[in-house]
């Protein structure tokens, strides 16, 4: 059986398209909620993240070549999986439209504060129609490719910050401190919950799956939480956790104070052409999961005509469910992340106890 | 924006008309989500400064 993706490939576009949320909601929820000590709310997310890409690796080799309503119809019946993956859908769908709000409150904050949000929206759609047509495996190319030297550019803003990080802007840190930075962490698993995506392309990796490609999820996860700590140290270090509390995107703030040994500057660019690209990673991986939750919802084989009437949809759905920074602020805090933790790792966990229950009863498919 | 998107549907139903009447489901899902697409594009033609629904929310919260 041909594979059409790869473990690698999907480790990392879910690393790729949780970039943005890295730079920009995890720092300024962190600094929100736990003031100066969020720094080490990735730390704990740590005890979350992991299981998960454990439960997924798990559903992967138990069910191998099964995508995870396939596994889900298996293991629930046809009924249950239709109503969970009809309430995916769902979930979907408004996390499409939260995040090209996102998109374009941070190109309007960033560098076009004067334009107006549906220029922003229709360029993405068209971008994103013009990658949905090439397939998915031109989008989980493009992540492959682009993220290596993302991570060296992350690498170098690094190691120029160094010498402005502020150490009373981070230490000290008390043990009263902890059990708030343990609830903020929810900020942090929301965004690495996305390692699920594996699920919704577990058909396209093929029957056989290696302990070493296995073994990148794992790397997946770690360099997720590793990334989420370094920025937000970086963030709190230079900016300040008051600061960043207030700001859509703190990281970006920080970033106009770093030089490199002041010859390059304005590296701010660069981070918000990150955040665009993570963003249109997200919405066309976004889109990709939802065309699969039509197809097996409905049972539909082509679905190229569901692009322009769900694209209407996600567009005006952009203006009904929040129009201003503060809307999406409250609409992430509130709905997102508290929706995240139910679809990310909830029903996998449930999907995954009763996968290890039901284990010998069921016959694999090869 | 609306009329765009509306010449963009006849579009798609000329252009995939084999495909949308070869089942009934997929003629039947494509005009379900396009008249709930046209609504939402109606609604927000009409009052476009509409309350949005994070807004009421908030307030109903507060």
């Amino acid at each position: 059986m041909n594979k059409e993706v790869s473990i690698r490939q999907i480790a990392y576009t879910y690393l790729f398209l949780s970039l943005s949320p890295i730079l920009r909601q995890i720092p300024s929820a962190l600094a929100g909620e736990a003031g100066k000590s969020g720094y080490l709310s990735p730390l704990w997310s740590v005890l979350v993240i992991l299981p998960l890409t454990g439960i997924v690796i798990i559903l992967l080799r138990e069910f191998p070549g099964l995508s995870f309503y396939e596994i889900m119809e298996q293991l629930i019946g046809r009924f249950l999986a239709k109503l969970i993956i009809l309430s995916y859908l769902i979930w979907i769908l408004l996390s499409i439209t939260a995040k090209i709000n996102a998109y374009s409150l941070t190109m309007q904050f960033t560098l076009m504060p004067h334009t107006r949000s549906n220029f922003f929206m229709v360029i993405l759609i068209i971008l994103v129609f013009h990658a949905l047509m090439r397939g998915m495996k031109t989008i989980f190319r493009f992540s492959e490719f682009t993220l290596g030297p993302i991570l060296v550019l992350f690498g170098i803003l690094f190691f120029c910050a160094l010498t402005r990080l502020r150490m009373d802007y981070l230490l000290p840190v008390s043990t009263i401190n902890l059990p708030t930075t343990m609830t903020a962490s929810k900020n942090v698993i929301a965004v690495g919950g996305n390692i699920i995506i594996v699920l919704f392309f577990a058909d396209k990796l093929g029957i056989t799956i290696s302990k070493q490609q296995m073994r990148k999820l794992w790397y997946a996860a770690v360099v997720f939480i590793v990334l989420s700590f370094v920025i937000t140290i970086f963030t709190f270090g230079i900016t300040g956790a008051d600061l960043a509390t207030n700001l859509p995107f703190p990281f970006y703030i920080t970033v106009k104070s770093i030089s490199f040994f002041n010859i390059f500057e304005r590296f701010e660019v660069l981070i918000t052409l990150i955040c665009i690209l993570s963003d249109f990673i997200a919405v066309c991986v976004s889109a990709i999961i939802l065309y699969r939750c039509f197809m097996w919802l409905f049972q539909l084989t082509e679905i190229g005509y569901l692009f322009v009437p769900l694209a209407m949809i996600v567009y005006y759905l952009t203006y009904f469910i929040s129009s201003t920074q503060f809307e999406f602020d409250f609409l992430y805090r509130y709905f997102i992340v508290n929706s995240n933790m139910i679809f990310q790792y909830i029903i996998p966990a449930l999907i995954g106890i009763i996968g290890l229950l039901k284990r010998k009863k069921i016959a694999k498919q090869y | 924006m609306i009329y765009i998107f509306g010449v963009l549907l006849i579009y798609t139903l000329i252009r995939e008309k084999d495909t949308l009447f070869r089942k009934k489901r997929n003629m039947l899902l494509f005009l379900f989500l396009s008249f709930l697409g046209g609504f939402l594009g109606v609604v927000h033609m009409l009052s476009p400064h509409v309350s949005s629904l994070v807004y009421i929310v908030e307030k109903y919260i507060k």
